[in-house]
């Protein structure tokens, strides 16, 4: 554990952009919003700005991104594959706790399952992740009832606290513990660790104002979407919400499907693209030859929820597929953020 | 860098294909062909190895990648596809001519019980194409003939001209104790064979209920019928067996487009007893 001055904080973000390409937090002054971006110079990252509007999802797994590329001369019949594949190190600065928790279900999804993902893989093997502690949460916030937040746990190299004057900067990994002995950090003590559970615990009790009982109600509706037991009605209605547009998977942290499409250039080479993709969108799962196994909007906003809520996902995630960042509830022109459909499937559950 | 997957014995990318070469082109029935491959890298011939019931992923340079079963056996048989014209993918890789490139991963699912099916009667129900993925576990069961009861073909197909495999058929007809059952949805003149669709042969083969198993392919519609049919007989569901097909992009579990209820056709799949088909929430 260590400390560091507050007004001294970004030099941690200036010590890793020297071997990273360093990503953090940005107000935008037109907008106001936040997003998390490589800034312009190290000093535009601002740490007390809202949860970004997106989430650092891009970073590790890029809305679009070649995987490789190939060239084809039908006279030779010569074909030649080029995998020159080789993401930038990236650190990732001033990362929320939920967000983390995204990213750890992509980790687990893309590299512990059967096969591994090797594109995914190069982006992890390459990523340096300082996680903030949220010290208040947001208007949309539910981490506490997701069990992602305010603070993060593990899968971080180094975490930090704000603890008034100074942040509490504690390392886990072996990297992260070599870049604050080399910042020359000062050690912190018990004390400082007790002053951190003070200011978590601050936090959580600050969700009560705001988190409202949908929220609180996430683990029983998680036993009611896995054992199936939800109304055909239910599900009707919120797919009658639903425009069918994909935000909420292209802002959630822990949304992963993608689609492959083979791009000819004009120099007859073609690229391999891997793009995010949707669930909601009807071609999603359309064949050649038309046979679409899922039709109607519901059953796709059903399998949806089934993924974010559904224990048997969580198995895959080894936690719930929602981390409670409240992206979707924010951006969903329907109203069916994932907050609105526990909502919606409590009002069933309690007026049996 | 692949830790696991089908390619342990070299070090490539399980995203990455393999360069193979079309070495002949058969015609089949209207709109499918049947292409006999070779990998260019003669390395991969002793360690590519296949279980019937699974598919690859197939490049066709400049237009895309598809997912298509396996018709093969495992066993001492020649390395080749049978696909229907039928999408954008398809249409580009029957323009190809022998001598051209193609982009293979693979192979991936989890494939047709053999060991355990050994010592039954084995009843293969196809329509159309549907035999096309049969086709592996039929060749591959006919190989160890001694091992197995009963051994069933029920085919049907719309006309004697979308009869898949027919030269084949007559070759596996000639073989001791295989049964073959042919019918055609509509008479036409010159047919000595079944008139009608395939559920109605169960009967007229007198499908044995116990100690069975029984391979089903084709069209949905055709799918539920036999299934309904083999259950009146006495088949339970979990010795029904049949292999799904969905739309696949990324063939490792990672892409979600297979995925139907909590598993995911391409590396739970593509086979399924009717029993976890019946849990899974979704269409055939």
């Amino acid at each position: 554990m260590f400390l560091i001055k507050k007004s001294e904080v970004l030099k941690l973000a200036e010590e890793l952009s020297k071997t990273y390409a360093v990503y953090g937090p940005v107000v935008e002054k037109e907008s106001n919003q936040t997003f998390f971006v490589r800034p312009d110079s190290i000093g535009d990252i601002d740490l007390d700005a809202p949860i970004p509007s997106q989430p650092p999802k891009h970073t590790v797994f890029p809305q679009i991104e070649r995987i490789f590329h190939y060239s084809y001369d039908k006279g030779a019949k010569r074909a030649e594959i080029i995998a020159d594949f080789k993401p930038e190190p990236k650190a990732l600065f001033g990362l929320r706790s939920c967000d983390l928790n995204g990213v750890q279900c992509l980790d687990r999804f893309f590299i512990g399952q059967e096969f591994t993902d090797d594109v995914y893989l190069e982006h992890r093997k390459k990523t340096f992740i300082v996680t903030n502690t949220c010290v208040k949460p947001f208007k949309q916030c539910f981490c506490v009832c997701t069990d992602s937040g305010p603070s993060a746990r593990e899968g971080y190299d180094l975490n930090m606290t704000d603890l008034g004057d100074e942040y509490l900067v504690e390392a886990g990994s072996d990297r992260g513990k070599a870049l604050a002995e080399k910042m020359g950090l000062k050690k912190a003590g018990s004390g400082h660790l007790e002053a951190k559970k003070a200011v978590v615990d601050g936090s959580i009790s600050r969700f009560e104002s705001i988190a409202t009982d949908n929220k609180a109600w996430i683990s029983r509706v998680m036993n009611r979407i896995t054992t199936g037991f939800i109304k055909g009605e239910i599900w009707e209605y919120i797919g009658n919400q639903c425009f069918e547009c994909g935000a909420c998977t292209f802002v959630c942290p822990s949304c992963s499907c993608f689609n492959i499409e083979d791009v000819n250039r004009k120099d007859s080479s073609t690229d391999r693209l891997r793009s995010w993709d949707s669930c909601s969108f009807e071609g999603y799962t359309r064949m050649a030859g038309d046979h679409n196994p899922r039709k109607p909007v519901e059953d796709r906003r059903n399998k949806r929820f089934f993924c974010k809520l559904s224990y048997s996902q969580s198995k895959k995630y080894l936690r719930p597929g929602c981390v409670g960042c409240g992206r979707c509830q924010w951006v969903c022109p329907g109203d069916i953020g994932l907050p609105n459909v526990v909502t919606y499937i409590r009002r069933e559950i309690t007026s049996r | 860098m692949c830790e696991k997957g089908n390619c342990e014995n070299t070090n490539r990318a399980v995203t990455i294909p393999e360069i193979a070469t079309i070495d002949e082109i058969k015609d089949e029935i209207e709109d499918v062909k049947t292409f006999y491959l070779s990998f260019d890298d003669k390395k991969l011939d002793g360690s590519f190895r296949i279980k019937s019931g699974q598919f690859i992923m197939c490049t066709v340079f400049g237009a895309g990648e598809f997912a298509v079963s396996l018709p093969p056996s495992p066993e001492n048989d020649r390395f080749h596809i049978s696909v229907r014209k039928v999408g954008k993918v398809t249409d580009a890789l029957h323009e190809l001519t022998a001598g051209d490139k193609v982009g293979i991963r693979g192979p991936f699912g989890n494939g047709f019980p053999f060991d355990e099916i050994k010592g039954k009667n084995v009843v293969y129900v196809a329509g159309g194409i549907g035999l096309i993925p049969l086709r592996s576990s039929i060749v591959h069961v006919l190989q160890h003939r001694e091992d197995f009861g009963r051994i069933i073909l029920l085919y049907g197909a719309r006309s004697p001209k979308d009869l898949m495999y027919e030269y084949m058929i007559e070759k596996w007809q000639k073989i001791d104790g295989f049964e073959t059952f042919i019918s055609i949805d509509n008479p036409v003149d010159g047919w000595k064979g079944e008139v009608g669709f395939v559920n109605q042969l169960i009967e007229k083969a007198n499908v044995p209920a116990e100690n069975t198993v029984a391979f089903v392919c084709g069209p949905p519609v055709m799918f539920n019928n036999v299934i309904r049919d083999l259950m009146a007989r006495g088949l339970k569901d979990d010795s029904i067996i049949s292999t799904l097909e969905r739309h696949m992009k990324c063939g490792i579990g990672k892409c979600q487009h297979c995925a139907i209820g909590r598993t995911l056709v391409c590396t739970d799949g593509p086979v399924y007893t009717y029993r976890q088909i019946k849990t899974l929430g979704e269409q055939i």
